[in-house]
């Protein structure tokens, strides 16, 4: 059974067209990243699945069937939209207990959840005493009262400080190591291209991409940029293997190769060379060209 | 549904805002008992209707009650914590069926505190005073019992509008206006109309011999009118709108 289904989702606010046309699928196991610049409907995406906004036109479903017709959903899909969904006068412990109790989840699993997220020690407290990076654990923690065998989260890295993003990195990787599922936004690639297997980008409402970390990196390919006293015999040489370099000075900046292979038609041709990068974040700049490029 | 009822319960009772408004509730009924039943002449306090109308004071929890039904609605959308809410229940008519119920309990528990306080303070003024008691049992009886069924009301009547006014600021500002000044304005000025207005009814289901207010049972049956209205509409806007 797939985890989500996405047919053809819309929504249009007035004019606004929101979400446009949105198909994906998610395989029980995986991690997928769903990124786009802020407004390009990722939330909304999620709000359509989890059933607290009507799409206009097409379906979503989850664990194979509509959100809302699941009858204890938090048992089988933990989800966290904002990470300041508290009343402020309320403890930690007291919203997950609220919450527990409309599921028929015992106390207890309130402690439990507590402790996953290291929030033990807070949990008696009123929320509006909790950092940012708090109320991001403590939503997370409500999400998996259920044990839940589906993660969706909206941009949990907001406002975390590294060591929570490393945090959330490491418990992403444990949940997802027993076959769970996740879908989790956000608008820094950076911020979960470490943790996800595959990446949904969209921008404006539309699929943009979909495609495997792997495929992504191979299709952004490096830009490699070399530093040789003979620019010139290294550029024939590279020509010869189709590859094409920009050249400025004595370097060369290679699209579409990694550095192994630039050396080694480099020292096949008996080019000596003194420097051999890959050159700034790749995959940053080939999101920003992708959420640029479309409709603008 | 039972376990919803009780994660409302849960949530009305943990955090400090029902305890404020209860708080309010008994100064406020205490401050209006004390001061009408010290200040007002012997042979203004010495008439059924006049003895009615002191122990009626009780009656300031129908705005308490209102107000805290309110709340349970609002604050979880200007909070948003009705995000996590409908995600753990997507069944919203069983959300809002819990907050209806968990709404008159904490009713009965409102009139309770406030009836029963304007009734024995009233009356413990009324004998330091060597006022006889001009109220029957049945009377009494008809006081405590509506007043406790509309206060009750009141509250299931908050969560209707709050469910129909989501925003907090809006609902509470339309509460007050609608019970003090177009209720009030529509008694002083045209009773036909005004003693059909939610408080008016409430305050007949008392008993209170106030001219123009219906007869008790009537009074009760147009409160029970509005609540069910203010409920029926407040649950379709909410299975067709989205949550924010």
């Amino acid at each position: 059974m797939t985890a989500v289904v996405a047919e053809s989702l819309t929504k249009r606010f007035g004019s606004v067209l929101a979400v446009d046309d949105l198909s994906f699928t998610l395989d029980p196991g995986t991690i997928t990243g769903f990124l786009g610049p802020n407004g390009a409907g990722k939330t909304t995406t999620l709000r359509m699945l989890l059933g607290l906004a009507a799409p206009t036109s097409g379906r979503a479903l989850v664990l194979g069937g509509p959100y809302a017709d699941l009858d204890r959903p938090a048992l089988s899909v933990g989800a966290v939209l904002e990470a300041t969904d508290f009343h402020p006068g309320r403890s930690g412990r007291d919203h997950l207990r609220t919450l527990g109790r409309a599921a028929g989840i015992p106390d207890s699993r309130a402690d439990d959840v507590l402790r996953t997220v290291e929030l033990q020690a807070a949990g008696r407290r009123r929320v509006k005493g909790y950092s940012l990076g708090m109320r991001q654990r403590l939503g997370l923690a409500a999400a998996l009262l259920g044990d839940p065998e589906l993660l969706i989260l909206d941009e949990p890295a907001n406002g975390l400080d590294p060591e929570g993003v490393r945090w959330l990195r490491d418990f992403l990787r444990a949940f997802a190591s027993d076959g769970r599922t996740v879908l989790v936004s956000s608008h820094v690639l950076a911020e979960v291209a470490q943790t996800v297997d595959q990446v949904l980008i969209i921008n404006r409402g539309r699929l943009v991409i979909e495609s495997s970390l792997r495929q992504l990196t191979t299709r952004v390919g490096g830009t490699v940029r070399v530093r040789t006293p003979w620019p010139g015999q290294l550029d024939e040489a590279l020509r010869r293997e189709h590859l094409d370099a920009t050249r400025a000075d004595n370097s060369l900046l290679v699209r579409g190769a990694d550095t192994e292979r630039v050396g080694e038609i480099a020292f096949a041709a008996g080019i000596p060379l003194h420097e051999l990068v890959t050159e700034g974040s790749s995959l940053e700049e080939i999101f920003l060209e992708l959420t640029s490029e479309t409709g603008s | 549904m039972i376990a919803q009822v009780k994660a409302e319960l849960l949530k009305v009772r943990s955090t400090r805002t029902t305890l404020g408004l209860v708080v309010g509730m008994i100064a406020l009924t205490l401050l209006i008992v004390v001061l009408s039943g010290l200040l007002t002449h012997a042979e203004g306090l010495s008439s059924k209707e006049d003895q009615l109308n002191l122990f009626g004071n009780g009656g300031v929890a129908l705005i308490f009650s209102a107000l805290a039904g309110v709340l349970l609605v609002t604050s979880e959308y200007r909070y948003g914590t009705i995000r996590p809410t409908f995600l753990f229940t997507p069944q919203r008519s069983r959300v809002l069926s819990a907050k209806f119920t968990a709404g008159l309990l904490a009713g009965l528990v409102f009139g309770a505190a406030a009836v029963g306080l304007a009734l024995g303070t009233g009356s413990l003024i009324l004998s330091a005073r060597g006022i006889p008691s001009a109220l029957d049992g049945g009377e009494i009886a008809l006081l405590v019992t509506g007043g406790l069924a509309g206060v009750a009301l009141r509250a299931a009547f908050g969560v209707g509008l709050g469910a129909i006014v989501r925003n907090q600021v809006g609902a509470v500002i339309g509460l007050l206006a609608w019970d003090f000044v177009i209720n009030g304005l529509l008694f002083g000025l045209a009773p036909s109309v005004g003693r059909f207005m939610p408080t008016t009814a409430a305050n007949a289901l008392m008993g209170l011999k106030t001219r123009h207010l219906l007869p008790p049972a009537a009074g009760g049956a147009v409160l029970l009118g509005w609540t069910l209205a203010l409920a029926l509409v407040g649950v379709a806007l909410t299975l067709r709108r989205d949550v924010p």
